[in-house]
């Protein structure tokens, strides 16, 4: 029989030993999907190492595919720290390349010195608005914010589609994609060492959220919202506006990966390019322990995995689904090994005496 | 609007959502008894879609519907397990635990299909069909809208005041209650709290699976990534809508699927609105519900708060 003891604090060796024995049973896992296909496991996994990590070439596109998962890894960060079950990532993506592309509409013709701030500022707005748009359902209307998001997700997907498939944005004489045509050049975001502007501002919004949620009055809020509301509100917090704040801080971060991956890599809207980014910045987000920087680790290994899949699935007979398979499995894991950092295990008699 | 209105195709729409909505009741009776016991499950979208894959391999491979529905309701019990280990054995955050399992749902049902496919699709199978009941199906108006559906229809909807009965008046309804409302009690008894609980999530997936199975077997005859398309999240929805009561839930259920099948009419007789905001309408709708219908009194007291041994 196994007995639970809660602790205060995790030492960090019984944290470092949870995520080891994660990744060890994720990799397992991975070997038997590979081997369900019946591939040749260290050809898979060799050709997703290669793909990932392979040339100077192959890792700046994993650090390229890392950008956006950095950023929807930090909107769930601040907002289950705050203890806001935010999953609308997904949406709040969409909704931010929506917002910045209807802004590149607008101001056609405007130098990149407008144009490229205006577009990040649109975005930032529109993804903010959908993800404070949650909060004030959950404020007002005690309408969950986990059903409010997800629903949303939904509804923000048909309304790009809408848009894309036949609507008013499409790229003229297209049928066959549903895409709009390319960006001009003013609206791209520039490029620094070969990477876009969504790589410094990944770096800097990490590091601001690190900031924010350690050392500010707002973060101290996020915090004691996630860990104890009702003794906030004794202290005289405005609940209510806290929790639209951290939203809409949450929102605006996964807008940027919508900026990310439309004006700096592929320049022109559609789902495709969107589709997943949110749902793998909660895993990305939990795997980083809900920490900022840890979530820039996961986000690095996981833009990696996303980059290698690629190129594996043409090299082998191993699908790219391989890659959001592993990193369930991870997630999972991860999850599951965490109890050894929450709990002291006893491992005793059913009467209470340890044997 | 106008020409959606005929009688006929009211009749259409009424018939097709009572299809409809043998997904979402299933799933949704399914959650009903695992909030009952106290596991505030989130993985019900994957737990579906697990259904959803599973019927259509055994589909593919036996074109028996008979196997399709154990293989589904096989996925769901291996779902209902992994999602039990970590809430029940493990104490993880149930809201955690059931976004982690629908992300995992999600990624593993996609690789195994893409694998399964991989050397070529296989041919698609039939849809099943539908068992019209004698005589009642005759009744102009409610029989062919209620009485000329499958099987698992009927069933569905006898699983409603079953459910209610079981809930209500078993001693196994009654423990499967007390798991939720006031475990430590169970605890006294010396009941297993962990085993009830299992017990209910074991049974409510494999109902959630069998919601997945139906979709499959009656509306699709191929698989497709994400197919389930937030119907879990709907259920999820009908139980917190209708307070934790079966009828109740039923009623809920009954409004999505209405929109559902609304979607699919529209789409296919060319109203001039645009398909996608017809398709949205049920996602709408259960924020709104949620904001109006604010009646949690059913909650079960200790929903989603993982119960700890002294």
């Amino acid at each position: 029989m196994i007995a639970f003891e809660r602790r205060e604090s995790a030492g960090w060796i019984a944290q470092a030993i949870a995520y080891l024995l994660a990744i060890a049973a994720g990799l397992l896992a991975s070997v038997v999907l590979i081997t369900i296909t019946g591939a040749d496991v260290a050809d898979g996994l060799g050709a997703l190492w290669q793909g990932a990590f392979g040339d100077a070439e192959a890792i700046g596109q994993s650090l390229a595919a890392a950008i956006p998962l950095v950023f929807t890894g930090l909107a769930t960060v601040v907002a289950f720290r705050a203890g806001i079950w935010n999953i609308g990532q997904e949406g709040q993506v969409f909704a931010g390349a929506m917002a910045g592309y209807w802004m590149s509409l607008q101001l056609a013709g405007a130098p990149a010195i407008v144009a490229v701030p205006a577009v990040v500022l649109a975005s930032v707005a529109g993804g903010a608005a959908v993800a404070a748009l949650c909060a004030v359902l959950k404020t007002r209307f005690d309408v969950n914010e986990i059903i409010s998001t997800m629903m949303l997700n939904y509804i923000i997907v048909y309304l790009l589609s809408y848009l894309l498939a036949g609507g008013p944005w499409i790229e003229a004489g297209s049928t066959a994609y549903h895409q709009t045509p390319l960006i001009a050049d003013t609206f791209r975001l520039p490029e620094l060492f070969g990477l876009h502007l969504g790589a410094p501002l990944a770096l800097l919004a990490t590091a601001a959220v690190a900031l924010v949620i350690g050392r500010t009055p707002l973060g101290f809020e996020l915090r004691g919202l996630g860990f104890n509301p009702v003794a906030l509100r004794y202290k005289g917090v405005r609940v209510a506006t806290t929790i639209v704040m951290a939203m809409a801080i949450s929102g605006a971060l996964s807008a940027l990966a919508g900026v990310s991956e439309v004006f700096g890599i592929n320049f022109r809207l559609r789902a495709e390019v969107l589709n997943g980014l949110g749902y793998t910045g909660i895993i990305v987000g939990m795997i980083g322990a809900l920490n900022p920087w840890g979530t820039l680790v996961a986000a690095l290994a996981f833009g990696a995995m996303a980059n290698g899949a690629l190129y594996m699935s043409v090299l082998t007979d191993v699908p790219s689904a391989l890659v959001p398979a592993m990193q369930g499995i991870l997630l999972l894991f991860v999850l599951g090994a965490a109890v050894l950092t929450r709990y002291r295990l006893r491992f005793g008699r059913k009467d209470g005496r340890h044997g | 609007m106008a020409e959606l209105l005929t009688p006929a195709i009211l009749l259409s729409i009424l018939s097709a959502s009572v299809g409809a909505a043998t997904i979402i009741l299933l799933a949704a009776l399914g959650e009903l008894l695992t909030e009952r016991a106290g596991i505030w499950n989130m993985g019900v979208e994957g737990t579906m879609l697990c259904g959803c894959l599973a019927a259509y391999v055994a589909m593919c491979e036996t074109s028996s519907p008979i196997t399709a529905a154990g293989a589904a309701m096989l996925a769901g019990v291996a779902a209902g397990l992994v999602i039990g280990f970590l809430t029940v054995s493990l104490k993880v955050d149930h809201f955690v635990t059931g976004l982690g399992f629908n992300l995992l749902a999600s990624g593993l049902t996609l690789f195994l299909f893409r694998s399964y496919t991989a050397g070529g699709k296989p041919a698609g199978y039939a849809t099943i069909d539908r068992w019209p009941i004698p005589f009642l199906s005759e009744i102009p108006g409610i029989g062919p809208i209620l009485f000329n559906q499958h099987l698992l229809t009927y069933a569905a909807l006898l699983l409603v005041p079953l459910v209610s009965v079981f809930l209500a008046r078993t001693r196994p309804g009654l423990e499967c209650r007390a798991a939720g409302e006031n475990p430590e009690f169970l605890e006294a008894k010396g009941i297993s709290v962990a085993k009830r609980q299992y017990g209910a999530l074991l049974v409510g997936s494999a109902l959630t699976a069998l919601g997945g199975c139906f979709m499959m077997l009656a509306f699709a005859n191929e698989f497709r990534p994400d197919i389930s398309g937030g119907r879990g999240w709907l259920a999820i929805v009908a139980v917190i809508a209708g307070n934790w009561r079966p009828f109740r839930t039923m009623i809920a259920v009954i409004v999505f699927a209405v929109l559902d099948s609304l979607a699919v009419h529209a789409q296919g007789m060319g109203v001039a609105i645009p398909y996608q905001f017809f398709l949205m309408l049920p996602y709408a709708a259960s924020i709104l519900l949620l904001a109006v219908v604010r009646t949690r009194s059913g909650q079960p007291a200790r929903l989603g708060i993982p119960f700890l041994r002294r």
